[in-house]
C-alpha cells in the first residue's frame, strides 16, 4: 500500500518531467527572455519552412537530383555524349532514350523519363565519356506525368531556372 | 424564480451570447491547439492563412460546411443525425449557469453546479447515440468506452466539487466565486489542493482528452465514435470537444482559481484569462503523454480518485466541524 | 421507428453459402473458425493508423479482448525476389534499398555481400569501414524512427517529431555518401560507390556525443514516463521458445533474453575489430524489447566512435571490381547481415547467365510478424497494438 502510494507520487513526478521537456521545446519560437533558458540551449524550429525557406547549397553536395548532361569543355551548349548507348543498356528501369545524330557522335535525341527513373546511378557509372551527372534540382514539380520526360539536350542549351 | 418578460429577454440574450462565445471559442482554441502542438513539436503550426495562420480555422470551417455529409447505408439514419445535434445542445444550458464576472451570469440560480453536472451527463449519451447509430465497429467500441468512462469519472468530479460546496454551504456558483474574492491565497486551489488534483484528472476523463482520449483513441480505433462522420457532423463533435474543454476550464477558474478576482482590476477578463490558461495546460498535456489503457483508466478512477475524493470530503467535513 | 430496435451487435452472419458472405477470402475463412459465437470480428487495416503501412490484421474480439488475431499480408508485394532473377546483378542492386525503407543499407549489404561471396570478390578495408559506418548510422536512424512510431502507437504524438531531428541529421550525413535520403544505394560489388569527406567526418564526430545527450532526453520524456511504463510492463511476453518456433531474430529475440546477433554469431566484414556488447532484456515483455532497442543505439554509437577513429585510408573500390554489365559466375552463396529488425539473409544462385538464376531474400520482419497471432491471443486490443508496435514492422520488407 505504502509502496503503491510512493510509486504513484514518483509517477506524477515523471509526468511533470515530461511536461517540462515538451514545454521547453514549446517555448522555442518565443523571444529569449521568455524561454527561461540559456541561449546556447535554445530550441529553434527545426523544419525547413519550404516556400519561404530553401535548403542551403552545402546540404546538397552529392545530392542526386534528376539527370543532366555534362557540357563539353569547348562548348557549354554541347554535351560530352558520344552516343555509345551504354547507359540505355545499363538502366534497370528503361527510362532513357538516346538517338544517335546524323553526323558525328553527338546525339540527336536525349530523353530521360523522370517518372520511371529511380536515381540508381547505373547510367552515370557506366558512361565512358563522363557525360552524365546528377543535378541538384530539388524543386522540380510537374502536374502531368508526360511532362516528367526530361529533354536533356534542350536543358543543356537553355537551363531551367530553379523554380520556387 | 418568477417568470416575467424581463427574465425571458435576459435568457434569450444570454443564449445568443453563449452561442457566439462557443463558436468564437472553437475558432480561437482550435487555432491555439494547433499552434501549441506545432510549437511543442518544433513546427511552426498553421502559418499560411492569415497572420500566423489565425484564419486557418475559419478556412477549415468553410471546408467542413461545404462537405457532403456521408451517411453510411447500413447506419441508423435517425440516430446518426441525432448524435451531433444532441452533443452540442446541452452545452448551451450548461454555460448559462457560469458566473463570468461579478454581475455577468446567464441564469442566476441556486443550483448552478447541479445543473452543470446534470447536463454534462447528456454528452456521453450523444456520443453513444452517434457511435451506435454509425453501425461501425470502431464507433461502437468508442461509444461504449465513452459511456463507462464518463460514468466513472463523474463520481470523483462530484466528490471534489462537493468538498467546495461543504465549505461554502451552497451550490450557487456565484456565491462560491465570491467566497474566493481577494488575493490568491483565498482561492480554493490553496484551500483544497487535493480536490483540485482530483478535479484536474477528472477533467481530462470527462472531456475525453489525452491521456484519457480512449473513445477516439486514434491509434486503436482510427476515429472512435466519429469514424463515420464527415462534414458538419464531424465539425459538431469536434466543436463539442472544445466546448466541453471550455466548460471544465471555466469551472476550474470559477471553483478553484478565484473566478473574476485577480491581482489588479477584478473583472470578467480574469475569468477568461484563467480559462485560457487552463485550456492551454490541457493542450500541453495532450501533446506530451501517451494514452492510458482502458483498465488502467478505470483503475485510476475507482482505486485512487474515489478513495482520495472521499478522504478529502471527510477531511473537509471534519475541518468545518472543528473550526 | 423500427430502425431504433436494430440489434447493433448483429454485424455479420455466418453462412455456408459463399454468395451470402460479405468480405473476402481471408475474412470469410477467419469467420468460419470463430471460437465464440458472440464475438465481434474487427478488421484492422490495411488502412489503419497503427499498422504502419498496409498490414491488415483480422481480430476476433470479445469486448475489448482479442480472442484470435491473424495478420493478412501481400498489400505491397512488389516481387523483389523475382526482379532479382530478371535483371542483371548491378541492375537489381538499387531494388534492395527499396525492400526496407528504414534500413536500406543493411539490405544493400546483404545482396552485395552475397554476390561478393559468390564471385570471391575482395573489398578494400576502407570500404568495409565505410559500410560499417553507413550501416550503423542507418540502424540508429531506424531505431529512432521506431521509437517515435512506437510511442505514436501508444497515443503519444510528439516523440516521433523529436525523433525526426536525429533522423534528419543522419540523413544529411548519409546523403553525403549515398546522394539520397531514403532508398540509399551506395554499395557496389567490390567496394563503395561514394566516399566520405572531411565534412562528413566532422559532422559524424559531432553527432555521437550529441546523440548520447538526446538519449537522456528519451529516458526522461518516454522511458521514465509512468503511463508509458505501465502500458508496457508485462504486456506481450515472448519467451525464447516462441521466438525459436517462429524464427524471430533481432531485437525481438534479444528482448526474449537470447544474446543472438549476426554480427557476433556469423561475423562478417570488420565487426570483429570493434568492441561492443549485445544488449539483452531482463524482462521479455514490450518494455524489454523497447529497452533493448534503446541500448542498441548506444552500442551502435560505440561502434561508430571506434570505426571513425580507426578509419583507414586507401581506395574505396577494389581495382578489379566488376563493371555494371557484370555477370555473376555460376555458383551459390548466402550472406546474412544484422539489420535493425533482425537477421537479413540473401541467397543467390547463379548459372553464369545474364541474371542470377534465383534470388531469395529473407526478411526478418516476416518471421517477427508471424508470432503476433500467438502473442496477441487473450490480450486487450490496446495491448495487441502495443505488441504489434514492439515488433518494429516495416510492411514493404515483410511483403517484399
Amino acid at each position: 500500500m505504502i509502496k503503491a502510494i510512493v510509486d504513484n507520487i514518483k509517477g506524477l513526478y515523471s509526468l511533470l518531467v515530461g511536461l517540462f521537456i515538451t514545454g521547453r521545446y514549446g517555448l522555442g519560437p518565443f523571444p529569449a527572455w521568455l524561454k527561461l533558458q540559456k541561449p546556447e540551449n535554445g530550441y529553434p524550429q527545426l523544419t525547413t519552412h519550404y516556400p519561404w525557406q530553401t535548403i542551403e547549397p552545402e546540404n546538397l553536395v552529392n545530392f542526386r537530383g534528376p539527370l543532366e548532361l555534362v557540357p563539353a569543355e569547348d562548348d557549354p551548349a554541347q554535351s560530352r555524349c558520344v552516343s555509345c548507348l551504354m547507359c540505355v543498356k545499363g538502366c534497370p528501369s528503361g527510362c532513357l532514350t538516346v538517338v544517335k545524330g546524323d553526323q558525328g557522335k553527338a546525339p540527336k535525341v536525349w530523353l530521360s523519363d523522370f517518372s520511371l527513373c529511380s536515381l540508381c546511378g547505373a547510367c552515370v557509372e557506366v558512361c565512358p565519356a563522363g557525360a552524365l551527372r546528377y543535378s541538384h534540382d530539388l524543386y522540380w514539380v510537374e502536374e502531368k506525368r508526360e511532362n516528367l520526360v526530361n529533354d536533356l539536350l534542350a536543358k543543356l542549351a537553355a537551363p531551367r531556372k530553379a523554380s520556387l | 424564480m418568477d417568470i416575467n418578460l424581463w427574465s425571458v429577454i435576459k435568457l434569450l440574450v444570454a443564449l445568443g451570447a453563449i452561442i457566439a462565445l462557443l463558436i468564437a471559442n472553437s475558432v480561437v482554441m482550435v487555432w491555439l491547439e494547433r499552434k501549441v502542438a506545432g510549437f511543442v513539436q518544433r513546427r511552426p503550426g498553421p502559418y499560411a492563412v492569415g497572420p500566423q495562420g489565425m484564419l486557418q480555422t475559419i478556412a477549415d470551417t468553410v471546408k467542413l460546411l461545404s462537405k457532403q455529409i456521408v451517411i453510411p447505408g447500413s447506419s441508423d439514419r435517425f440516430l446518426f443525425l441525432l448524435g451531433p445535434v444532441l452533443c452540442m445542445f446541452p452545452m448551451f444550458i450548461m454555460f448559462l449557469a457560469i458566473p463570468y464576472g461579478p454581475w455577468l451570469t446567464g441564469l442566476e440560480i441556486n443550483l448552478g453546479l447541479l445543473l452543470i453536472l446534470a447536463f454534462s451527463g447528456l454528452e456521453s449519451l450523444a456520443v453513444l447515440v452517434g457511435g451506435w447509430g454509425s453501425n461501425n465497429k470502431y464507433s461502437l467500441i468508442g461509444a461504449a468506452r465513452t459511456v463507462s468512462q464518463s460514468v466513472a469519472y463523474e463520481i470523483p468530479l462530484l466528490l471534489a466539487i462537493l468538498a467546495l460546496a461543504f465549505m461554502t454551504g451552497t451550490l450557487n456558483l456565484t456565491v462560491i466565486t465570491e467566497a474566493q474574492t481577494g488575493w490568491f491565497w483565498h482561492w480554493n486551489i490553496f484551500r483544497q489542493p487535493l480536490a483540485f488534483l482530483i478535479f484536474i484528472i477528472t477533467c481530462f476523463g470527462e472531456t475525453n482528452r489525452a491521456p484519457f482520449d480512449l473513445p477516439e483513441g486514434e491509434s486503436e480505433l482510427t476515429g472512435g465514435y466519429h469514424t463515420e462522420y464527415s462534414g458538419m457532423g464531424f465539425a459538431l463533435f469536434f466543436m463539442a470537444e472544445y466546448t466541453s474543454m471550455m466548460l471544465v476550464s471555466f469551472l476550474a477558474a470559477v471553483l478553484f482559481l478565484g473566478g473574476s478576482s485577480g491581482p489588479i482590476g477584478n473583472g470578467v477578463w480574469w475569468t477568461f484569462l484563467k480559462m485560457g490558461a487552463f485550456m492551454t495546460f490541457m493542450m500541453w498535456v495532450r501533446w506530451t503523454f501517451p494514452r492510458v489503457r482502458f483498465d488502467q483508466l478505470l483503475n485510476i478512477n475507482w482505486k485512487w480518485l474515489m478513495p482520495l475524493g472521499l478522504l478529502n470530503l471527510w477531511l473537509t467535513a471534519m475541518a468545518i466541524k472543528v473550526f | 421507428m423500427t430502425s431504433l430496435f436494430v440489434n447493433p451487435f448483429h454485424f455479420s452472419t455466418i453462412s455456408e453459402n459463399p454468395a451470402d458472405m460479405l468480405g473476402d477470402f481471408y475474412s470469410n475463412n477467419f469467420e468460419k473458425k470463430r471460437v465464440d459465437p458472440d464475438s465481434m470480428i474487427l478488421n484492422l487495416g490495411p488502412q489503419h493508423p497503427s499498422t504502419h503501412g498496409v498490414l491488415r490484421v483480422l481480430a476476433e474480439l470479445h469486448g475489448e479482448y482479442v480472442l484470435r488475431a491473424e495478420p493478412v499480408l501481400g498489400y505491397v508485394h512488389r516481387m523483389h525476389d523475382y526482379m532479382g532473377q530478371v535483371k542483371t546483378a548491378a541492375q537489381f542492386l538499387p531494388n534492395t534499398g527499396r525492400v526496407d525503407y528504414l534500413h536500406p543499407v543493411a539490405w544493400n549489404w546483404a545482396y552485395v555481400g552475397a554476390m561478393e561471396r559468390l564471385a570471391g570478390l575482395e573489398v578494400p578495408e576502407r570500404a568495409e569501414y565505410l559500410r560499417v559506418i553507413c550501416c550503423e548510422f542507418n540502424r540508429i536512424a531506424s531505431h529512432v524512427m521506431w521509437w517515435g512510431a512506437f510511442v505514436l502507437d501508444l497515443g503519444g504524438v510528439t516523440p516521433i517529431l523529436y525523433a525526426f531531428e536525429e533522423r534528419e541529421k543522419i540523413n544529411d550525413l548519409l546523403q553525403i555518401v549515398t546522394g539520397s535520403r531514403l532508398t540509399l544505394n551506395s554499395m557496389r560489388f567490390g567496394g563503395m560507390g561514394g566516399d566520405v569527406d572531411d565534412r562528413f567526418l566532422r559532422l559524424a564526430r559531432e553527432f555521437i556525443p550529441w546523440m548520447r545527450e538526446r538519449l537522456k532526453m528519451y529516458d526522461q520524456l518516454v522511458t521514465g514516463n509512468v503511463i508509458f511504463r505501465r502500458r508496457l510492463s508485462g504486456v506481450g511476453p515472448m519467451d525464447e521458445d516462441l521466438c525459436r518456433r517462429y524464427g524471430a531474430t533481432g531485437p525481438v529475440l534479444r528482448g526474449a533474453g537470447v544474446a543472438y546477433d549476426t554480427r557476433r554469431a556469423e561475423p562478417y566484414s570488420v565487426y570483429s575489430h570493434f568492441d561492443f556488447d549485445i544488449p539483452v532484456a531482463e524482462t521479455n515483455d514490450c518494455l524489454g524489447r523497447y529497452l533493448v532497442r534503446l541500448r542498441e543505439i548506444e552500442e551502435s554509437l560505440k561502434i561508430l566512435e571506434q570505426a571513425l577513429a580507426q578509419l583507414p585510408g586507401g581506395p574505396i573500390k577494389h581495382p578489379k571490381a566488376p563493371k555494371a554489365t557484370w555477370k555473376a559466375p555460376a555458383g551459390e552463396a548466402y550472406f546474412a547481415v544484422e539489420g535493425a529488425r533482425g537477421k537479413i539473409g540473401v541467397q543467390v544462385v547463379s548459372e553464369g547467365g545474364k541474371s542470377p538464376y534465383r534470388v531469395k531474400l529473407r526478411s526478418p520482419g516476416f518471421s517477427n510478424l508471424s508470432l503476433f497471432a500467438e502473442a496477441a491471443e487473450g490480450t486487450l486490443l490496446a495491448d495487441a497494438l502495443a505488441i504489434l508496435g514492439s515488433l518494429d514492422l516495416v510492411i514493404p520488407e515483410i511483403d517484399r
